[in-house]
């Protein structure tokens, strides 16, 4: 049986309750308002998969890769890697190689976990975004990615992760890495279109990831 | 391989799970479900909410950015797909309500029902959220495995329960009033080692794919076997175990030797009811202080020695659930270790 004085004072609890959640959003929302129009040059939208245009993905072609590192290393006088980190690697063993960075999933799970929404996906091309003005460096992403894409920087304390070269892609230009490649066992595009290469295979091989964790956009062509 | 979580988030976790659990039994204790625990009603408010915001705080020296652009961290409240976002919401509505809960409890002020029963299910919670944030990540197919939430549960419970029972030995003066703590504690202990064995057994054999069999044997046989078995297993469950085997023993035989010398005393003179009543109350629901030390006058060990051994049980089991929160993110390979073979 709840007594008066129960009731009264739980009544009370809920409109201080109440008083506090409102005083902590009107505190807490403008400055996140504020930041989140500080990350504008980024279109700040959600992933909406239907209204996608296109998945943009790349292509590996591991009978044509020689080796050279040219992709990764365009890409890390383009891009200014920060010390420690890496936005493309080339993997090798004994019989295969692997050029990757970040495959611009399009489940992807670093946009599903970080905390502070630094993550976007562009709805125009499906590229990944990282906005590291907004990374507050949990890292929490860095264990979600299957693929090891997003990088912890030790002198910023933040994420960063291969672009895609989008603002390059923007003014109509390929991104360095593909350009780089002086074989073309590299490319990029729909990734729709990519998968219909002969010799294509979707489902990932070389000890990758089970795909079906983020549904990656890369595709390779696996020396036989 | 990077691994970029390290002590402070293994402590973070552990400490949320313990303060929150502190909590839980407090209440627990208040609301009667732990028998006669009078001791433990309050102790775990005190302790249960401070805890878990010292965690917290450790977890800010641990983001890239807590020292350099702290306002970022109001960030952290806006993506609700995240399990780290729900955790933020449901820490920070811990803290405030187990504060609140703990100021009740010091000013002896009678605490609204809602605020009681929010603040169980908030430190449940809590529990739940330190396991889910390593669950809910594929890419590290050790932590993707159904289990590990409930095995973070447990032992939260357990070292919650042991923190409370350490800290009430020191300021509740005169007899300690546990209940069936000890059965309980005994039970989750238990059921740690049963959910462990699952997991392993799981992971070792392949279950859970080749990832997750290689961080499973890194514990298992590997660099951190000897945590493993003699902190964690050893140290942190099967001593405390058969500690508090021998305690549930030994206290059964003292209520039935109690409830003798209660039907030798009513065949010498004729009590009236109500003393008869009093008496089987007591001997029933708890060891009596006289009780007690006529035990200890049989029984070889000194009544030092019996705390005393509890004590270190309960350290052990903390030291233990310390121990398993680093293990399970250090030995924690991602999927992309295995690229190329």
């Amino acid at each position: 049986m709840p007594k008066i004085g129960d009731l009264s004072l739980s009544r009370r609890l809920v409109l201080k309750t109440s008083a506090w959640v409102a005083a902590a959003l009107v505190i807490g929302v403008p400055p996140a308002r504020i930041l989140l129009a500080d990350s504008a040059p980024i279109a700040a939208v959600p992933v909406t998969k239907p209204d996608q245009k296109i998945q943009l993905g790349f292509l590996y072609d591991e009978t044509k890769c020689i080796e050279c590192w040219a992709c990764a290393t365009a890409c890390k006088k383009a891009n200014n890697w920060e010390e420690g980190v890496q936005w493309r690697k080339v993997f090798n063993s004994d019989s295969h190689s692997l050029s990757m960075s970040c495959n611009h999933c399009a489940d992807p799970a670093c946009l599903k976990v970080c905390p502070v929404t630094a993550y976007t996906k562009r709805k125009k091309d499906g590229i990944v975004i990282h906005n590291s003005k907004r990374c507050v460096g949990c890292g929490y992403c860095l264990y979600a990615c299957p693929y090891h894409a997003p990088q912890f920087g030790e002198t910023t304390g933040a994420i960063s992760k291969c672009s895609f070269c989008y603002q390059r892609q923007d003014q109509g230009y390929d991104p360095v890495c593909v350009n780089a490649c002086p074989v073309k066992a590299l490319r990029y595009g729909d990734i729709e279109t990519l998968k219909k290469e002969a010799g294509a295979n979707a489902s990932l091989i070389l000890g990758m990831p089970s795909p079906e964790i983020t549904r990656p956009s890369f595709v390779t062509i696996a020396k036989k | 391989m990077v691994q970029h979580w390290g002590w402070l988030i293994a402590i973070y976790l552990f400490l949320g799970g313990l303060g929150a659990s502190a909590h839980l039994f407090s209440f627990l204790a208040e609301k009667g479900y732990l028998g006669e625990a009078g001791s433990l009603a309050r102790i775990g408010y005190y302790i249960g909410s401070p805890l878990v915001a010292m965690g917290a705080g450790l977890l800010i020296f641990d983001l890239g950015q807590g020292l350099h652009k702290p306002w970022l961290i109001i960030l952290m409240f806006t993506n609700y797909r995240s399990v780290m976002t729900w955790g933020i919401y449901i820490l920070s509505a811990f803290i405030f309500v187990g504060l609140a809960r703990a100021y009740l409890a010091w000013t002896k002020k009678e605490s609204p029902k809602i605020l009681d029963y929010a603040g169980a299910f908030l430190a449940l919670s809590t529990c739940m959220y330190t396991g889910m944030l390593l669950y809910v990540v594929k890419a590290i197919p050790f932590w993707n495995i159904p289990l590990i939430p409930v095995l973070f549960v447990v032992s939260a419970l357990s070292t919650g329960l042991s923190s409370i029972s350490i800290v009430a030995h020191f300021t509740e003066k005169g007899e300690l009033k546990e209940g069936r703590a000890l059965e309980a504690h005994w039970l989750l202990l238990l059921m740690e080692l049963i959910i462990l064995v699952a997991i392993f057994g799981l992971a070792s054999s392949g279950g859970r794919g080749p990832v997750a069999q290689l961080s499973a044997n890194k514990i298992l046989f590997g660099s951190y076997a000897l945590p493993f078995w003699i902190g964690l297993i050893g140290l942190g469950l099967v001593v405390p175990l058969f500690v508090y085997t021998r305690m549930i023993i030994r206290k059964k035989k003292q209520v039935r030797s109690n409830m003798k010398n209660v039907m030798t005393e009513q065949s010498e003179y004729v009590p009236c009811a109500q003393e008869i009543e009093n008496s089987n109350v007591a001997t029933m629901l708890e060891v009596p202080e006289e009780n007690v030390q006529e035990d200890v006058a049989v029984s070889s060990e000194p009544h030092g020695a019996t705390s005393k051994a509890i004590l270190l049980s309960d350290g052990a089991v903390i030291f233990g659930g310390f121990l398993l929160r680093c293990l399970i993110i250090f030995a924690s390979l991602p999927t992309w270790n295995s690229m190329l073979g």
